[in-house]
């Protein structure tokens, strides 16, 4: 008897138990199992737990519908944030190209007086006509500088992969660019290893890179040198761009990559820059999977990284 | 010794400024705004070297020069076309067509008369 008593008040406490430990896991089929015979405490329990059970499953299920719907409103609204971050890029790339050709005219016949195509040109006028295709150079420049990058975010820009030289390449920057360096009295070095695998990329917008790293080093060192490292590792180019210049403040290293940030105002507008450069440079290296960075300390010139894989057979999408 | 050179280009401004540009270097020219018009002025002028826009109403200019290269009278003649700012793959087109040399807008005037003396000194 006493086992009988025993066995009809564990066995529906067991279950109970049970259907507890599912509960705790979300399983909500348990409540079902548990079968009420008596109208004593333990079934008085066993339909509270029920009642208690069938609850919580209506509130979680309302949970989850809900979580559901707003995951959906929630990419929904980033999918057009996506669509209108690529409307504006697509502007802009749009609206750079129009500006370009009037621009283009207007550069094209101040070249002519310039070269007193139409006749001898009075030596005031001659200045300031100087001035005027150097402001319209400045602003060709941003112009194509920002046609580069709103080309790149509107992910318009194909990378053209091939063979080609990394020597090759090298050189023919540091050619195009010597003769600023000789100016400044500036010496340019260049360390490529002579066994250098094949390499596959866009030789063009990497050569966009090299030749705005070297560049900004020349730009901005009065004195001293520019060095260009390339190093081959674990299937990368470790490449540098170490320069003698004024160096660079923390801060200033943390936001040398974003759009439109300079240093120094002034001066860089002096110098010609856009601002926007390195934020292209950064782009192109992304693209090709690489990194880029700098490393600098004020007054002692500074020097910017950057990775390659030395082959590169499909472009990464950069966010 | 005549020096004929053919401008294949819609926009006007530009046509003047390589026009103006190349009377001012003795050269003498000729004129076109379409494709189609740029093929006949080569057959009917039989120039020394055509300068050829790539973005033309109609055929194109890489049509144009394909037509130009395609013709055994006129495939002689360097063509050098322009092409517009670093769209990539636009040289290896233009080389396709079979284009002499190619400059890209933007040019400065200094560059391009250096160019076309390469072919027409």
């Amino acid at each position: 008897v006493v086992f009988i008593l025993c066995t009809r008040i564990s066995k529906p406490l067991v279950q109970l138990t049970e259907s507890a430990k599912k509960l705790s896991r979300g399983d909500f089929s348990g409540s079902d199992d548990i079968q009420i015979r008596s109208q004593d405490e333990v079934g008085v329990l066993s339909e509270t737990f029920r009642e208690m059970s069938n609850a919580l499953e209506d509130s979680y299920k309302k949970l989850e519908d809900e979580v559901k719907e707003r995951t959906l409103d929630l990419s929904q609204a980033l999918a057009q944030l996506e669509m209108a971050s690529k409307h504006k890029s697509q502007f802009l790339a749009n609206m750079s190209h129009e500006l370009r050709t009037p621009l283009n005219a207007i550069l094209g016949y101040t070249e002519l007086i310039l070269d007193k195509i139409y006749g001898d040109v009075p030596e005031k006028i001659h200045e300031v006509l100087g001035r005027l295709e150097k402001n319209g150079r400045h602003l060709l420049n941003l112009i194509n500088d920002v046609l580069d990058i709103s080309k790149i975010e509107a992910g318009r820009i194909t990378l053209s992969l091939h063979d080609y030289s990394m020597q090759g390449l090298v050189q023919t920057t540091i050619t195009a660019v010597e003769s600023l360096a000789a100016e400044k009295n500036l010496e340019l070095k260049a360390t490529i290893p002579s066994n250098l695998p094949s390499v596959k990329g866009d030789e063009q917008r990497v050569a966009q890179v090299f030749m705005n790293l070297i560049g900004n080093a020349i730009k901005f060192t009065e004195e001293g040198e520019v060095k260009v490292e390339v190093a081959v590792s674990d299937g990368s180019f470790l490449v540098s761009v170490s320069d003698t210049g004024p160096g660079l403040s923390e801060d200033d290293q943390k936001r040398i990559f974003e759009e439109f940030h300079q240093v120094d105002t002034s001066s860089t507008r002096e110098k010609g820059g856009t601002g926007l450069g390195l934020s292209i440079a950064k782009r192109i290296v992304q693209m090709h999977g690489g990194k880029i960075w700098v490393e600098s300390n004020l007054g002692k010139g500074s020097t910017f990284w950057f990775t390659l894989p030395v082959r590169v057979d499909k472009q990464k999408e950069i966010g | 010794m005549s020096r004929n050179i053919l401008i294949v280009e819609d926009q006007e401004d530009n046509r003047i400024i390589m026009k103006d540009l190349l009377l001012s270097a003795d050269y003498e020219v000729i004129e076109a705004v379409t494709g189609e018009e740029g093929v006949t002025a080569a057959e009917t002028h039989r120039p020394d070297l055509i300068l050829m826009d790539i973005q033309l109403p109609g055929l194109d200019g890489y049509e144009a020069t394909r037509r130009i290269k395609d013709n055994p009278d006129l495939k002689e003649i360097p063509i050098i076309v322009v092409t517009s700012y670093a769209l990539s793959g636009d040289d290896v087109k233009a080389f396709e067509a079979g284009c002499d040399a190619y400059i890209a807008k933007p040019f400065s005037t200094r560059e391009l008369l250096a160019k076309i003396r390469e072919f027409v000194p």
